[in-house]
């Protein structure tokens, strides 16, 4: 018996918005812009919750909005309408600009991509300074704690050189010093290697995993594949629009507009454990793609005995070769007996059509089909041994 | 400066930067020190603002009427000294991003001590209003352009009423109109401030700008003119 999912529109990124350990929460939040030439839209209702000691990579390409969305969090600028609340704080809501000033000097440590140190202070004072402008700290104690974060990004046995004496590697170390200066629980850095070799590249990222490990917060906005490859989450904007992480991470050689695309028509199905999502043989119309919990494939045998080919985890998705070769389902998809299954639903005939507009997309799909129709041939057969690399990764 | 040498001690060898400078500057200069990528130039800056050591030789300084041996200096003398003689802008304007513009340029007049905090923002109002962009005192780094930051970076320098100037590449990330308006910020500063200029570039262009252009070459420095083209406007420019 097939167990009626529930349905709702899925929201573009975590509907969790008041999560408990939440480290930022974005609702609504939108920014337009004025000019000459008219209002221009820069973010379109952004929705977004980061969790507190997540590493998270924003990307986007130049112009989708990035650096506006990182304002919104730096308090830089501020959000045409919406709300934006950070450890606690709605930060635009009654608050002047200078308490917002006050504010960010104690609650965020900001680096960028150049490292803005003053170049006739000492590296010790580059990071005493921060402690001077927040008034954190008693006067005595900073040249102290300034050596203690400078120990902690291992440039305490230069302290005392001014910034032109130093590589530019260890110049951007200073400013993340000078950024930890404070002890912030958040720390945003904008393109913080752009500007660096590889090698120290990997330093400043090793530096903001073990500060993650810590417990804080850091949110790093990037263009380099390499590095959101170290974060433990990736948001990827696109024209004003946060696209759905579960999309992204399924279908990663899509196009942004594509994904995009995608995030507006994905709709979220809820299954109880056990609940059959497709049966064998039933037409399908969608894909599927798995938000949370787990599903089996199962193959019905004549003699009642099943056998499950595979079991699906998140990120994950089926029904693409039903669709893309006109077939009805081939085994019945099940959510797994551990707990309730929620599934992403994209409509088939817009999946068909992207796919037809994306070689590239369509090749690593066309692959993976492939690869699963050989293991179900021989499942088929009666000779496979079930848990097999049915799964997409 | 008197025969300034300048060697860097690196795994593969010495790496001598600077060969014996000699180099005498006067009062309400304006000095252009032309010289390619890795001749020199910067080296020879940071013998000017006492950042590094010399290697042999005498850097001698004279301003608000006392000599001053920069190569005699404790670092704590010459940061001390630093503070309250020279200002240095750069190319890329290192302002603070989370601070205002005026409270950038207040920043380090704070840490010197020169100024009591209220007269500090006096201070950095009309500073800004000698560079022209007193109307967006109050707005952060990120809502003005390039030029507009490196006009508040130049109020930041003149912070603390220094003498000279010390400038390196300023407008080598401007384009050519901002970097024009620039050099007439520049040339305000020496014509009605009476402030010394030491600039190094390496944009030939620029020569006939200085009112005296030096050329810096593998570590030595040329006050001949080396391109024929602008021979004719080198020099001539002082009144």
């Amino acid at each position: 018996m097939k167990t009626p999912p529930s349905r709702q529109k899925t929201a573009s990124v975590e509907k969790n918005l008041s999560h408990p350990d939440a480290m930022i929460d974005m609702h609504g939040v939108v920014k337009t812009f004025k000019n000459a030439a008219g209002e221009f839209t820069v973010l379109k209702g952004v929705d977004l919750t980061i969790r507190r000691g997540e590493f998270v990579s924003i990307v986007g390409k130049s112009g989708s909005g990035k650096s506006t969305l990182l304002n919104m969090i730096t308090g830089i600028d501020h959000p045409t309408s919406g709300r934006v609340v950070i450890g606690g704080t709605d930060i635009y809501t009654g608050v002047t600009e200078s308490q917002r000033s006050r504010w960010r000097g104690r609650n965020l440590g900001i680096v960028f991509q150049f490292f803005q140190l003053l170049p006739m202070l000492t590296l010790l004072e580059n990071v005493m300074l921060a402690m001077d402008f927040a008034e954190m700290y008693d006067f005595d104690e900073r040249p102290a704690r300034a050596m203690a974060m400078l120990r902690l990004v291992g440039l305490d046995s230069i302290a005392n050189k001014l910034p032109v004496l130093v590589s530019t590697g260890q110049q951007q170390l200073a400013a993340i010093a000078r950024a930890l200066a404070c002890d912030p629980p958040l720390l945003v850095a904008d393109e913080p290697t752009g500007n660096l070799d590889t090698r120290s590249a990997n330093t400043i990222i090793d530096l903001f995993e073990e500060l993650s490990r810590r417990g804080k917060t850091v949110i790093m906005v990037t263009h380099d594949p390499s590095l959101t490859s170290r974060t433990t989450r990736t948001i990827i904007i696109s024209d004003g629009e946060l696209i759905n992480e579960t999309i992204a991470k399924a279908l990663p050689w899509l196009r942004h507009r594509h994904m995009l695309e995608f995030t507006t028509l994905a709709q979220t199905r809820t299954y109880p454990a056990n609940a059959i999502v497709l049966s064998p043989n039933e037409p399908v119309e969608q894909l599927f793609v798995i938000q949370s919990g787990e599903a089996d494939v199962v193959l019905q045998e004549r003699r009642k005995k099943e056998t499950i080919l595979s079991r699906l985890k998140p990120g994950d998705f089926f029904g693409e070769n039903e669709l893309l070769n006109g077939k009805r389902s081939m085994a019945s998809i099940r959510a797994s007996s551990d707990g309730p299954l929620e599934v992403l639903t994209l409509p088939g005939e817009d999946f068909k059509r992207v796919m037809a507009e994306s070689p590239v997309s369509a090749g690593a799909v066309g692959r993976i089909v492939q690869e699963r129709s050989k293991v179900y041939r021989a499942a088929d057969h009666s000779k496979f041994n079930p848990f097999s690399l049915f799964r997409k990764s | 400066m008197r025969d300034v040498v300048k060697v860097y001690s690196t795994a593969a060898g010495d790496f001598t930067a600077l060969r014996g400078i000699n180099l005498q500057v006067k009062p309400r200069e304006f000095v252009g020190i032309i010289g390619k990528s890795g001749a020199g130039k910067s080296t020879l800056l940071n013998m000017i603002t006492a950042v590094d050591d010399l290697t042999a030789g005498e850097v001698t300084i004279h301003t608000n009427g006392e000599a001053v041996s920069l190569h005699q200096l404790s670092e704590d003398q010459a940061a001390l000294w630093r503070g309250k003689n020279l200002g240095v802008v750069f190319q890329s304007f290192q302002l603070l991003p989370m601070l205002t513009l005026v409270e950038n340029i207040t920043l380090p007049m704070d840490l010197c001590g020169v100024y009591s905090s209220r007269g500090s923002r006096e201070r950095a109002l009309e500073l800004l209003r000698l560079v022209e962009i007193e109307e967006h005192a109050d707005k952060l780094p990120a809502f003005i352009s390039g030029g507009q930051q490196q006009r508040v970076a130049i109020a930041r320098a003149l912070a603390n009423d220094p003498p000279i100037l010390v400038a390196d590449e300023p407008t080598g990330s401007l384009d050519s109109v901002t970097a024009e308006h620039i050099f007439e910020v520049f040339e305000h500063l020496v014509t009605e401030q009476g402030k010394t200029i030491i600039m190094v570039t390496h944009d030939e262009s620029l020569s006939p700008r200085f009112t005296r252009t030096l050329r810096i070459t593998d570590g030595e420095l040329d006050e001949a003119p080396a391109l024929e083209t602008v021979s004719s406007h080198n020099g001539r420019r002082r009144k």
